[in-house]
């Protein structure tokens, strides 16, 4: 397992959110993250990355606790982070925004080398290099927070309702490039609350509910069951 | 009766034995200037802590109330007692005023007007020399009518004197918040205005209030203390006279009221307690102080009673 | 007539330049921490007293007065974050701060003030001008040493503009201010960066107060009343907003410069508090708007 959480528990102070919660991202696999608003899926990436502390529980990376680490140093492990509001410096350029995703790169060449790498990727991006990162249309923010993430070729992404807000065109988009990206190699943690879409690349699926695990399997798993479908796939049963 | 009960009532018979106790003029001067900095300590306490709008000029309505009695005894004439009225009136008054375009602002941004209006005041009272007698300030005029003809019977007098109208103001303020409609609704403003304003409560009228009390309570602080001292000039209108309140409200308690009236006259007497080791250390010792508490005790001394994430709020 | 316009706006460029120092590093603090620093002036003041210190006492040279100015108001700057505000942060947890940190930083002015009365005592301090001679402009004349603080300051402010905008820590710097949490996603030490925010402002204030010293005097208050004077400032320009505090101290010093023409001088100072409070009033965004923050 590269990414493990392991009965994590987990809140805001007096206000327990995961209430002992387990998921996992094999290398090279897209696990999905679903479940009805309050369960805690953007919680529980929240607490992977850092900005939460666990209170019990364990997360590993390749077997190394991350528990307890600041988001920074979290991500010098190897792991990414998309908000779910995008997370962009809105008053930087595309090319700044970029830029500062490389910071933990070492020298301005590795980054210059990665912008152009990544602007590759989204050439949509590359025409817009100099304009304000605010100023984007909400589909080109989601693109820019992804292509920001990649800056540093992280080995799991996590991704927190990349579809939210966003019209089909870009929801698309962004799901291409998730797969894409997964061929490559990557791993991904995706919390969704569209449903399809994420069934529809994910490898394996956890249903999240009130704060702890309802279930989890397949894609085909989860259809296969009525209550599943019933409780969490918004599908009638007959 | 309770602890605080038991103690505030002993705190007062001493207080009020004091002449009595120790009847030296120069400990007696240190607890009428307590007593003076215990009231103003309570009233941006009243303002600031309990109703949460951080004010930073409490100095100008301190100096509003002490040049207003100067002013109404030297220039009009009035009796000392109406001077005091005086005082507060003016003080009250122009924090009522001051309080309408404070209703906008929050935060950092209410803490700096006010630090702005208190500058104004002291550029004024710095300045303009046929008002306020200019950076020398105002200094021939007469104290309370009736004062015994030795020194130290007059000290005593103006001690019981300042005792009685402030610890009256100090206790009205503590009625005001504890036993009344007002004081349920500076706290809900505390805690959430906007919360507050959904349930009804009228903000804007008791913020207003708020201002209007607590700039009252500062003004009556410094008539009291024109009268004691029988000088007042622009140095009472400086930003280190908040600053020394605040941090006062801080070490006490912010938000109970009582706790900066203790933290005033503790604080107090450690200052002048200093003085006697070197004039500098004590203003070092205070900046120390507030440091300290505020990282370490935000809730003061009144918080060291109550612990756990409950009296986070106190009011008891 | 011209002359005298010509010499008021000479004074009030120059002293737009100190205050552009002073103003510009209080904005930085403020939109990066979020805090708003009350013993910025202190700074000021170490700056000018570490300036005198190593002129008239260790007879250096003027470059190297500055320079331990800049550099000793630095250090101070660096560890206030850690010192102070850092273990606030902690015991605050996820709680409102409400104006704790304002009386925490109010805490500090105080003891570093009475520190340097209790250090150098209270007598003002001065220093001989560090460039000699005055440059003829036909109409007016202006001295070098005036011309000095205000290339200075320019230079410095430039300078800071060109790190925040061109290179990575600088834009690593922008970054935390307008988004902590996407900063820390992409791996911002924030801690180290709050400190450098904070020794970077204190160092220009540092330079301020070491400029200034030749023109006017050092004493362990100098700087409280500029303090107050750069919050009005800050305002104006939109707090937060490095170019709006930059562009409103010279509208501010300007505007005290000429308003001698109409006003008796000692009224000058009012003019900064009653600009402040009408903005506050009527703008409170201020002249160019308050970089956007969390």
């Amino acid at each position: 397992m590269l990414l493990s959480v392991e009965d994590v528990h987990a809140g805001y102070g007096p206000l327990e959110i995961l209430q002992g919660v387990s998921v996992g991202v094999e290398a090279g696999q897209i696990a999905g993250v679903i479940g009805p608003n309050g369960a805690g899926k953007s919680t529980l990436l929240k607490t992977i990355f850092g900005y939460l502390r666990p209170t019990t529980g364990a997360v590993r990376l390749d077997g190394r606790a991350l528990a307890g680490l600041r988001p920074d140093r979290v991500m010098r492990t190897g792991l990414a982070y998309v908000a779910q509001d995008g997370g962009l410096f809105p008053d930087m350029s595309v090319h700044d925004n970029l830029v500062v995703g490389g910071h933990t790169l070492p020298r301005r060449r590795a980054v210059r080398a990665a912008a152009d790498e990544v602007l590759a990727r989204f050439p949509l991006l590359g025409e817009r290099r100099r304009q304000l990162a605010g100023s984007l249309s909400g589909g080109e923010q989601r693109l820019l927070a992804l292509a920001r993430a990649l800056m540093t070729r992280p080995r799991v992404l996590l991704l927190d309702e990349p579809s939210a807000a966003l019209a089909p065109r870009y929801i698309d988009r962004v799901y291409e490039t998730v797969a894409e990206l997964n061929r490559g190699g990557l791993a991904l943690l995706i919390v969704e609350q569209n449903v399809e879409a994420i069934l529809a690349v994910a490898h394996r699926v956890f249903v999240l509910d009130l704060g702890r695990n309802a279930f989890d399997g397949t894609p085909a798993t989860l259809r296969g069951s009525d209550r599943v479908r019933r409780l969490y796939l918004g599908e009638d049963a007959a | 009766m309770s602890a605080r009960r038991v103690g505030l009532l002993v705190a007062g018979v001493v207080a009020a034995l004091l002449p009595a106790l120790l009847p030296h003029p120069f400990v007696l001067t240190l607890a009428t200037q307590a007593v003076v900095w215990a009231l103003l300590a309570a009233s941006w306490d009243l303002l600031s802590g309990y109703t949460g709008q951080v004010s930073f000029g409490h100095a100008g309505f301190f100096a509003l109330g002490a040049y207003g009695a100067a002013t109404a005894t030297k220039h009009a004439d009035l009796s000392p007692w109406l001077g005091l009225l005086a005082g507060a009136l003016l003080a009250g008054l122009v924090g009522l005023l001051a309080g309408f375009p404070a209703l906008r602002l929050r935060g950092h941004y209410l803490a700096l007007v006010t630090l702005g209006l208190a500058e104004i005041v002291r550029l004024v009272a710095q300045n303009w020399l046929a008002l306020t007698g200019g950076p020398f300030g105002i200094h021939d005029f007469r104290s309370f009518p009736g004062l015994p003809a030795t020194a130290l019977g007059q000290r005593q007098a103006v001690y019981l004197i300042t005792l009685g109208v402030a610890g009256a103001a100090v206790a009205a303020m503590l009625w005001l918040c504890e036993r009344t409609r007002a004081g349920q609704a500076f706290r809900a403003i505390r805690e959430d205005e906007v919360l507050a304003a959904h349930l009804g409560i009228n903000t804007t009228g008791w913020k207003l209030l708020a201002f209007a009390v607590s700039s009252a309570g500062a003004g009556l602080a410094g008539a009291l203390y024109a009268y004691y001292i029988n000088l007042v000039s622009p140095v009472v209108a400086s930003a280190a006279t908040t600053s020394l309140v605040i941090g006062m409200a801080v070490f006490g308690g912010l938000g109970t009221l009582w706790g900066p009236v203790l933290g005033a006259i503790l604080l107090f007497g450690l200052s002048e307690g200093l003085r006697f080791v070197g004039v500098v250390y004590n203003l070092i010792a205070i900046g120390l102080v507030i440091m300290v508490f505020v990282i370490f005790l935000p809730r003061g001394l009144a918080g060291l009673r109550s612990s756990g994430p409950g009296a986070l709020r106190s009011s008891e | 007539m011209l002359d005298t316009v010509l010499e008021f706006a000479i004074q009030g460029v120059v002293l737009g330049g100190l205050y552009g120092l002073f103003a510009v590093g209080l904005s930085l603090i403020f939109g990066v921490l979020d805090v708003i620093n009350v013993a910025h002036g202190e700074f000021f003041a170490l700056g000018g007293y570490l300036a005198v210190g190593a002129i008239a006492l260790l007879h250096l040279p003027a470059g190297a007065g500055v320079a331990g100015a800049a550099l000793g108001a630095f250090l101070l700057g660096l560890a206030v974050y850690p010192v102070l505000i850092a273990p606030l942060k902690r015991r605050l947890g996820r709680r409102p701060a409400g104006p704790l940190y304002l009386v925490l930083t109010l805490g500090l002015s105080t003891f570093l003030q009475s520190s340097l009365l209790a250090v150098a005592g209270g007598d003002y301090l001065q220093v001989q001008s560090y460039v000699r001679g005055i440059l003829d402009l036909g109409v007016t004349a202006v001295s070098y040493q005036r011309l000095l603080v205000l290339a200075t300051a320019l230079v410095l402010l430039l300078g800071l503009f060109a790190f925040l905008r061109f290179h990575r820590l600088g834009l690593a710097v922008r970054a935390v201010a307008q988004n902590p949490d996407a900063a820390q996603a992409v791996g911002i030490d924030l801690p180290r960066i709050f400190a450098l925010t904070l020794g970077l402002g204190a160092a220009l204030a540092g330079v301020g107060g070491a400029l200034m010293a030749p023109l006017f005097n050092v004493y362990p208050a100098v700087g409280f009343p500029l303090t107050i004077k750069a919050f009005a400032i800050t305002i104006l320009g939109g707090m937060g907003n490095l170019a709006g505090a930059l562009l409103a101290s010279f509208v501010i010093s300007l505007a005290e410069a000429f308003s001698v023409m109409v006003i008796p001088s000692q009224w000058q100072n009012l003019i900064a508090f009653v600009v402040m409070i009408v903005v506050l009033l009527l703008r409170p965004q201020g002249l160019l708007g308050r970089a956007r923050t969390r």
